[in-house]
């Protein structure tokens, strides 16, 4: 059956490629078998999603900073790789599912991620993020697919009335619940999505969320979204970053030659 | 050499920026035989421009997307993976907007680069993102 579909692709690929393709140019011939995710070489798995390019983190106890708090900081991985993972369904609103089903029908070809715009928050990308920590402000540094960050403010509370501007990360305010970072993020616009797939969100969006480093190796995320404007009710999720001792943070100049943009036809 | 140019992995997503599925055609697979004309190393994808000439001595420069230069270190490439000159045979799928790049090039994306010596040098391109997994 396999056989034969890849015949008639084969057939629509040759047609495609005009009456007369370079005499280099074939349809391709069924892959080789992939290499197994499944055995042994370095694959783990976190959050029940594997990925062979995860390093294996490191043990020990969790770290601590000068003033006995954990230390956050290390070069994170996204242990959960998917896009579009966030614990189950969301419980949008019919317009927000509505807007989302019109957004997977067209391939996400509006993703503003597409656009080398910034995710918003709470989404993830399959890049590493780094977080550098002290006393009065976390920061998180996103390595892409843009350059981008988020400021954890120990020090002050969110900004209000005519200071306040909607921003594509917001405003993050932290505070340490014993061991626990506790951030709070609102002000964020409309314009991202919260998932690859298209999900809507309005500017009431309002992210809680825990941070806890159990151990060396580990980054543990308890979050909670409320948007009163596009959810029926809040939502929490859990997700997982596991460190790494041996990546750094590198260059992602996105906008280079994003020819994508204006060619994500989504039909 | 020989060992790293292994098939690496074949289904791990690493390298969505965009859905596959917007961009590029799965009922288009290619396989382009030819010579790797120029690597560039940019952002959000690393492209790899491969020229072949016809029969009667036409040439044809493809432009193959593979993932970003970042995820494909971090899978094990090297600056020396694939060279200007190098022989290969590209397996990819075309892009749905027939519109060539700005440089005239056939706009395509790579999933498997075949060396002249058998070494495969996989692309990693937008699987994950909906994109064929080979």
């Amino acid at each position: 059956m396999r056989r034969h579909f890849l015949s008639l692709a084969a057939l629509v690929a040759a047609c495609a490629l005009a009456l007369a393709p370079p005499s280099g140019v074939a349809q391709t011939q069924k892959g080789k078998a992939a290499k197994s995710l499944d055995g042994p070489g370095g694959v783990i798995a976190v959050n029940g999603v594997r990925d062979e390019n995860l390093p294996t983190p490191p043990s020990g106890p969790t770290p601590r900073a000068a003033n006995g708090k954990p230390d956050l900081s290390g070069v994170w991985l996204n242990g959960n790789y998917s896009f579009s993972n966030m614990g189950g369904a969301l419980p949008l609103q019919p317009w927000a599912q509505e807007l989302e089903a019109k957004r997977r029908a067209e391939q996400s070809k509006d993703d503003p991620e597409a656009k080398c715009l910034p995710t918003g928050v709470p989404r993830i990308t399959p890049y590493p993020m780094q977080i550098i920590q002290s006393p009065t402000v976390i920061a998180m540094l996103f390595e892409g697919p843009l350059h981008t960050y988020r400021m954890f403010y120990l020090n002050r509370g969110h900004i209000t009335g005519d200071d306040f501007f909607p921003t594509w990360m917001g405003d993050s305010v932290a505070r340490w619940d014993g061991d626990t970072l506790v951030v709070d993020t609102i002000g964020l616009n409309d314009q991202t999505w919260l998932t690859g797939r298209g999900t809507p969100h309005t500017d009431q969006l309002h992210v809680i969320e825990r941070y806890t480093r159990p151990d060396l190796g580990h980054l543990d995320v308890e979050i909670t979204l409320e948007d009163p404007g596009a959810f029926t009710k809040p939502h929490t999720f859990k997700r997982q970053h596991v460190l790494s001792v041996t990546w750094e943070i590198h260059e992602f100049v996105c906008n280079e030659f994003n020819v994508d943009a204006d060619r994500l036809v989504g039909r | 050499m020989r060992t790293f140019l292994l098939i690496l992995a074949a289904a791990a997503p690493l390298a969505a920026h965009h859905s596959f599925a917007a961009e590029y055609d799965s009922n288009k697979p290619v396989s382009v035989r030819g010579v790797v004309s120029k690597v560039a190393w940019v952002n959000p994808h690393a492209y790899i421009y491969v020229t072949l000439k016809d029969d009667t001595g036409k040439e044809s420069t493809y432009a193959f997307e593979t993932s970003s230069p970042n995820a494909l270190m971090r899978r094990g490439w090297k600056r020396t993976s694939l060279k200007e000159g190098d022989a290969v045979t590209v397996d990819g799928y075309l892009a749905k907007d027939e519109r060539p790049l700005s440089d005239g090039s056939i706009h395509a994306n790579a999933r498997m680069f075949t060396l002249a010596n058998g070494g495969q040098v996989f692309a990693g391109s937008s699987a994950g993102d909906g994109g064929p997994a080979k």
